[in-house]
């Protein structure tokens, strides 16, 4: 079921962003370019240099000693979207994400980006690219760390400056990168995954150590990256509020199996979750008749509102449309996403307790 | 593999630690020449005068005393990798980890073979300078410069175990003071032991002392027989390293 109602949703995406390319002319300009960098090795920071690359997640199993970190996950990345791996610390994110790049071994599954493992991927910088941890050495200058990986991938080294400055970090380029401050070290980071211009990235609890302002930069990068150049993007976070804005889609995992694999619209209406509907309107009666004969179930709550449970908005709204009923606030009621987040993982917790110790997820 | 070598280089040359190393090797192998010159001929020493051919011989050699600096180039050159965890983007950018392995071999052979080349050219002019104002200047006949040929071989070797030796610990301190305890401590107790001392030809430092020169030594191989040795334990340190670097997850 998740699979049906996942592809709806994000038919649905792409058909408002499309609408959207067509009326804005910076996202038309992106298109031009795209078709100009295709047959170029290496693109512009406009679009990637391949098509778009689906990441697929099967039965993957790991353990680490008698701890199970990730047990039977299964889930799907859509192209163009951006999705939210989401947990708690220890529910098994950054083993997974490295299980997905071939730097840990699998028990048991696969994944896979258009159907071949990472490490099988013939130019795998120029498909994925990936911000596990901030990884460099000290010493070095962040311009010669991403001239490094430029030389091991066969990329121009001027490659280097250009990511720098896709990132905002040109003028510091030539500083060592031990110097660096955490965003610049984040930053430093997202520009070693963007160096190969991938189709997919990667993006391992990004906004650790970000100031606000930073979190608010990397929010708009990350949608710019996905939505308007057609990437790939999943990135994983402990909290739901802090990638609530930015994913199109989740996957929530707990204790190392899935919770959720859903769209925010999805999780949103709570329509799988049994949220409550709260309707406001002068003609409360008449339209508490009009569910009730739909087979609602209605609680009146006073002389002007009411709530419905178990139904979304859409559906609400449509019987009080039918019936003729005027509404003066018809709102879902769950709760708010945190919550249903946090209700989604805790019933994990106890299979959490037994079996996973805190530092499970590394 | 020549992306992945460059790769490698540019990794070396953009850190100041070469640096450092090569010229801590340079000022270790003038004050070991110095020394070796200074009491060559006295009695008490037993090193032979300046002149003869075996003290030539000791001087042109003179370059393995700083065999550990180069060990050491090796293991930092693969284990910083882990140390600053740039194994991540490393082997991301690369997922064959064995390539990368190989390639940080011969990166460094290449590498350690121009610094052993300094070394040399400095070993060579420090003892010029000293001996011949003792009277002879070693000349650069086939004797000697083959010796000073086995003595940069060895050097490079001991740079390609270091780097074997650095991806099968990973730790750097613990390679390093690994390597320094094994390197003054093992090998000169079953060298000085007569029950072990036999073993000793067939251990790292007994097939440097057999490639180079030694006096007063323990039993020891051929010149030639030790050079394979040698070269033999740097394969084996690689090929242990490159097996474990695939097999093992990055973490």
């Amino acid at each position: 079921m998740p699979g049906v109602t996942g592809t709806g949703a994000v038919n649905g995406g792409r058909h408002a962003r499309a609408g959207s390319r067509i009326v804005t002319p910076v996202r038309l300009d992106g298109r031009d370019t795209r078709h100009q960098t295709r047959r170029s090795a290496i693109a512009t920071p406009h679009a990637p240099a391949t098509g778009p690359v689906r990441v697929e997640v099967r039965g993957l199993t790991k353990s680490f000693g008698s701890v199970r970190a990730v047990s039977d996950l299964g889930f799907t990345v859509e192209p163009g979207t951006v999705t939210g791996f989401l947990g708690p610390n220890g529910a098994g994110k950054t083993t997974t994400l490295r299980m997905l790049l071939g730097l840990v071994r699998p028990d048991a599954g696969t994944a896979t980006f258009d159907g071949t493992p990472y490490t099988s991927l013939r130019e795998p910088v120029r498909t994925v690219g990936a911000v596990l941890e901030t990884a460099f050495h000290p010493a070095r200058s962040g311009r010669n760390h991403l001239r490094v990986y430029c030389r091991a991938a066969g990329l121009p080294v001027e490659r280097a400056d250009a990511v720098l400055a896709q990132v905002g970090l040109a003028d510091a380029g030539r500083r060592r990168a031990g110097g660096y401050s955490l965003g610049m070290r984040q930053r430093l980071g997202l520009a070693t995954a963007l160096l190969g211009d991938p189709s997919v990235l990667v993006l391992d609890e990004p906004a650790n150590g970000l100031d606000p302002e930073g979190i608010q930069w990397l929010r708009g990068f990350i949608r710019h990256l996905a939505h308007e150049q057609g990437r790939t993007v999943l990135v994983s976070s402990h909290l739901l509020s802090e990638v609530e804005q930015t994913v199109d889609r989740v996957v929530i995992v707990g204790a190392g199996r899935l919770v959720r694999e859903a769209s925010m619209a999805q999780l949103r209406s709570g329509a799988e979750g049994g949220g409550t509907v709260l309707v406001r309107s002068p003609q409360v009666a008449r339209l508490a008749e009009s569910l009730r004969a739909d087979g609602m179930p209605v609680t009146l709550d006073g002389d002007d509102s009411l709530t419905v449970a178990g139904r979304t908005t859409a559906e609400v709204g449509a019987r009080a449309f039918a019936a003729g009923v005027e509404l003066h606030e018809l709102r879902s009621r769950t709760s708010g996403l945190e919550e249903i987040y946090f209700q989604l993982t805790a019933g994990q917790e106890q299979y959490a307790a037994g079996a996973t110790s805190p530092e499970g997820s590394r | 593999m020549t992306d992945l070598i460059r790769a490698e280089w540019t990794k070396l040359f953009t850190t100041r630690v070469w640096l450092g190393l090569l010229l801590g090797a340079c000022v270790m192998v003038i004050g070991f020449a110095v020394l070796l010159t200074a009491f060559a001929g006295n009695p008490e020493s037993g090193i032979p005068a300046v002149g003869t051919p075996l003290y030539e011989e000791l001087a042109m050699a003179n370059a393995v005393n700083v065999n550990v600096l180069f060990l050491i180039v090796g293991i930092i050159g693969m284990t910083q990798e882990y140390r600053h965890r740039t194994a991540t983007p490393t082997f991301l950018t690369t997922p064959r980890r064995g390539n990368v392995v190989i390639a940080k071999l011969l990166a460094y052979a290449v590498a350690a073979a121009l610094f052993a080349l300094v070394v040399l050219v400095v070993n060579y002019a420090a003892v010029a300078v000293h001996a011949g104002a003792r009277g002879a200047a070693p000349a650069l006949d086939a004797d000697n410069l083959g010796t000073l040929g086995s003595a940069g071989l060895a050097l490079v070797i001991y740079a390609i175990i270091g780097v074997g030796l650095g991806a099968l610990l990973r730790n750097q301190v613990g390679a390093i003071v690994g390597g320094l305890v094994y390197l003054f401590v093992i090998e000169p107790i079953i060298r000085s032991i007569p029950a072990t001392s036999g073993a000793y030809k067939w251990m790292p430092g007994g097939a440097l002392e057999a490639l180079t020169a030694t006096f007063e030594g323990p039993d020891l191989l051929e010149a030639w027989q030790g050079g394979l040795l040698l070269l033999g334990y740097g394969l084996l340190a690689a090929l242990l390293g490159t097996f474990l670097a695939v097999r093992r997850d990055i973490a």
